[in-house]
């Protein structure tokens, strides 16, 4: 059981004039039970490949294999909807795919679809909505009535409620304020965490990246430009530099400190580590 | 420029979206509103832009209040740049887009393709006056949006969010035409953000919580005010948060918005003792 | 949603494509009534023959009319099962059983066959060879004469420019909710009436929703950059007529007065 990309690209409209190859020759091996940020800059193919996890997409040539199943390019993928199921795509600004009168009802949609019964959908919906931290009075509001926020999280909870082991997300605190940015990637923090679940972040910001998760792959043009622990990614600011990417502000103030001679060790990533090596470099001076 | 006093507006009974608010910003500023989704911040600039009516108070913009009565009046000296690049741009190209304020404002037609060209040329669009929105990125819209303002030559121009939507690279590039815009062209500037990058290089910040003023002063000090910041659910500067990991180890910093504030403080320390 | 030829417009550098909307407009007006007039067969081949020369001088391809008049196929059979079913007159073809087949079911489906042709292809070398946003200045110019009587010239082409203007964008966000919807288990080509009913409200009720977020802050943005509908405004896109249009509307009001002397005349 795993997730991989076996030489796979993607032509959008093949054989016309707007051809356009948005995966080029990719091939990759996402952990899994770890949770791994897809970076890349607009256009670059991101969107592209994290759509071919549940095939929404399906390769132009090569293959992938996640879980248990195989889609090869040309042939139609079996177990589609099982597929989806077990693997939960969310996609950017979720809040607009809300539909029904209620917020629970909306939660319990993925589910009946996927066979639940009524009562089953329904407290699996419960279960989802608690989760993301949306409380008993807003089960039966209207999606409508609820703040930018909220709907966020209620869209969140109508894919978790399919309960996916692979939970892909698209940009998913695009908009957000920065306290509704922090209580977002805890969310997916402790669900990695508690539930074992392996989840995919589509993402341009490099603090969630350098302090929420594992692994980090990089798409540059269609191709798979780096793909490593994000410890390593983080070790020195030189290759975000070289990708056009603007390091957390930790390693930023790391660099800061270097360039004002100060000696800070590579392995230092968080910041009581990092008074550390500066209290005692100030102490010693006085 | 602006003068605001206890401005109140809500949009039902149940709850006051902004309670009370006074502020005044001076000619040629540049001035950032903070505050977490639903403070109200966007509120006020819809209502300092005439788009939705106040309910209490007044607004003084370059002498004039605004009501009915002078709103035309205002509003060619406003431009306002909203949050979403697809949803404002008006015109089937670039060059049409600028042309839409223009046309509104009873141009002569002649003296349009100069204008638009001029505007164009100050956030660099000249390459793409004829290209259409799809064949755009984000940070690109929004450069034609500030254009499409800028052509109708306003004293004031308002930014309600207008990087939020966008990529790190879009984000930098609207920086960037705004700073450069209050520098070079000493319009005043209204700008609500969520960006600290961009509220360190403003001169003043307004922050809001559940629709009222709570803080206000130089984005030194309101950045540098830790415990209030996250009172009201805003981001705390990285500067301030390794302050109180210094303080833990037993060093004392001063309080700073940049890192390199901190650094300059921290790197004397080093070189004094 | 990207084959959708009908309507759609070509970038080519042509003489029909440089010349004046409105004399674009008014010539196909022209030629779409003189398809009505019953000129005959003789008519309808000269007609034919105008426009092919036309479409020849846009440089555009007959592939391409035949891409827009495939989606009509459909309507054609069935217009023809009609015909079959219920007229009754002319001779009789073929009997199967009970059922006759009389040759005026196929001469009238022709007729109507042949009419669509040519009307999809007068339309196209319109749409085809000319710039959305020209077509509703046309449209607006064209229209002035009848602001006398309350016609909301510049209002009319204001609204179809807006909505040409967001048609790509709504089909991405079409596009974006399927997937969104696809990706909960929503199945849009089978299923029961019910799943059926289901799949298709997730779709038109975000749907909706967005459109009418996407139309408040359009309102905003064009209130703030002070348009006011009613109020004078001038005009960036001037028009106007060169040699070549009163060339086309010449030929066209001599096509129109053949098929005049054909249908009534001779």
């Amino acid at each position: 059981m795993s997730i991989s990309f076996e030489h796979v690209s993607h032509v959008y409209s093949a054989g016309t004039p707007y051809e356009y190859k948005a995966l080029d020759d990719v091939s990759v091996t996402i952990e899994e039970g770890k949770i791994t940020a897809v970076i890349g800059q607009t256009g670059s193919g991101k969107s592209t490949l994290v759509q071919h996890l549940n095939a929404l997409l399906l390769p132009s040539e090569g293959t992938i294999c996640i879980l248990d199943r195989t889609i090869k390019a040309g042939e139609k993928p079996k177990k589609l909807k099982s597929l989806r199921k077990d693997v939960g795509l969310v996609f950017q600004f979720p809040e607009y795919q809300l539909f029904e009168e209620t917020v629970i009802k909306d939660v319990a949609f993925g589910p009946k679809n996927f066979g639940a019964t009524e009562e089953e959908a329904m407290a699996k919906a419960r279960e989802a909505l608690t989760l993301v931290g949306l409380g008993q009075d807003t089960f039966e509001k209207s999606p409508l009535e609820l703040s930018g926020g909220q709907k966020r999280r209620a869209a969140i909870a109508g894919i978790l409620a399919m309960n996916p082991s692979v939970l892909v997300l698209d940009e998913p605190t695009a908009g957000l304020d920065p306290l509704g940015t922090i209580q977002m990637m805890e969310l997916f923090h402790s669900l990695n965490k508690k539930y074992q679940k392996t989840i995919l972040i589509v993402t341009h910001d490099m603090e969630q990246v350098f302090s929420h998760c594992d692994n980090v792959v990089v798409v540059e043009n269609g191709k798979i430009r780096m793909h490593a622990p994000v410890s390593e990614f983080f070790r020195d600011s030189s290759l975000c530099r070289e990708m056009n990417i603007l390091p957390p502000a930790l390693i930023r103030m790391k660099d800061l400190l270097v360039q004002y001679g100060f000696e800070v060790p590579q392995e230092v990533q968080d910041i009581d580590g990092l008074a550390k090596v500066i209290a005692r470099q100030v102490k010693h001076h006085g | 420029m602006i003068e605001v006093k206890n401005l109140k507006f809500s949009y039902d009974d149940t709850k006051t979206t902004i309670d009370d608010v006074s502020f005044s910003i001076p000619d040629g500023s540049y001035t950032t509103i903070v505050g977490h989704n639903g403070s109200g911040k966007s509120t006020i600039a819809k209502l300092l832009a005439g788009l939705l009516e106040k309910q209490g108070g007044s607004i003084q913009i370059d002498g004039l209040e605004l009501n009915m009565e002078n709103l035309t009046k205002i509003r060619s000296r406003i431009g306002i740049v909203f949050q979403n690049p697809d949803n404002q741009f008006i015109g089937s190209t670039v060059r049409d887009d600028i042309a839409f304020g223009l046309e509104n404002h009873n141009v002569p037609q002649p003296e349009m393709d100069g204008i638009i060209e001029t505007n164009a040329a100050k956030v660099k669009m000249t390459k793409y006056l004829d290209h259409e929105p799809t064949r755009l990125s984000g940070g690109q819209k929004q450069r034609v949006a500030i254009a499409g303002v800028l052509a109708m030559k306003p004293k004031l121009l308002i930014f309600d969010e207008a990087t939020a939507m966008l990529d790190p690279q879009g984000k930098d590039e609207i920086k960037k035409v705004i700073s450069q815009l209050h520098r070079e062209n000493n319009l005043t500037i209204v700008s609500i953000t969520h960006d600290i990058d961009e509220v360190a290089d403003s001169d003043y910040v307004l922050a809001l919580d559940n629709g009222k003023l709570v803080m206000e002063g130089t984005p030194h000090d309101v950045f540098t005010d830790e415990r209030k910041l996250r009172r009201i659910q805003l981001d705390v500067p990285f500067s301030l948060k390794m302050r109180t990991a210094l303080a833990k180890q037993g060093v004392d910093a001063g309080r700073h918005i940049t890192m390199e504030g901190l650094v300059k403080e921290l790197c004397q320390s080093l070189s004094n003792m | 949603m990207g084959n959708i030829t009908l309507g759609r417009y070509i970038p080519l550098d042509s003489p029909i494509h440089k010349m004046d909307p409105r004399a674009k407009i008014m010539a196909m007006l022209i030629m779409l009534v003189s398809i009505f007039l019953p000129a005959g067969w003789t008519g309808y081949g000269i007609i034919f023959a105008v426009t092919a020369l036309t479409i020849i001088l846009a440089k555009l391809s007959f592939s391409f009319i035949w891409k827009a008049m495939k989606p009509m196929l459909f309507m054609l059979v069935f217009l023809f099962v009609i015909n079959a079913l219920f007229l009754k007159t002319g001779t009789p073809l073929v009997t199967v059983g009970s059922f006759v087949l009389y040759s005026d079911a196929i001469f009238q489906t022709l007729y109507i066959a042949v009419r669509l042709l040519l009307m999809v292809m007068i339309t196209t070398c319109l749409t085809a060879t000319t710039k959305p946003l020209d077509m509703t200045l046309g449209i607006e110019d064209l229209l002035k004469p009848f602001t006398k009587i309350h016609v909301p010239a510049h209002e009319i082409a204001m609204l179809i420019s807006i909505a040409l203007r967001f048609i790509p964008d709504l089909i991405e966000e079409t596009q974006r909710i399927m997937k969104a919807q696809e990706s909960r288990g929503v199945d849009l080509q089978e299923g029961k009436l019910t799943e059926r009913i289901a799949a298709i409200l997730s779709l038109i009720v975000p749907l909706f929703v967005s459109a009418f977020q996407r139309a408040e802050d359009l309102a905003n943005a064009m209130e703030a950059r002070g348009y006011a509908p009613g109020e004078p405004r001038t005009r960036y896109k001037v028009l106007k007529l060169a040699g070549r249009d009163y060339i086309l509307l010449g030929c066209t009001i001599a096509v129109q007065l053949c098929m005049i002397w054909l249908a009534f005349l001779r």
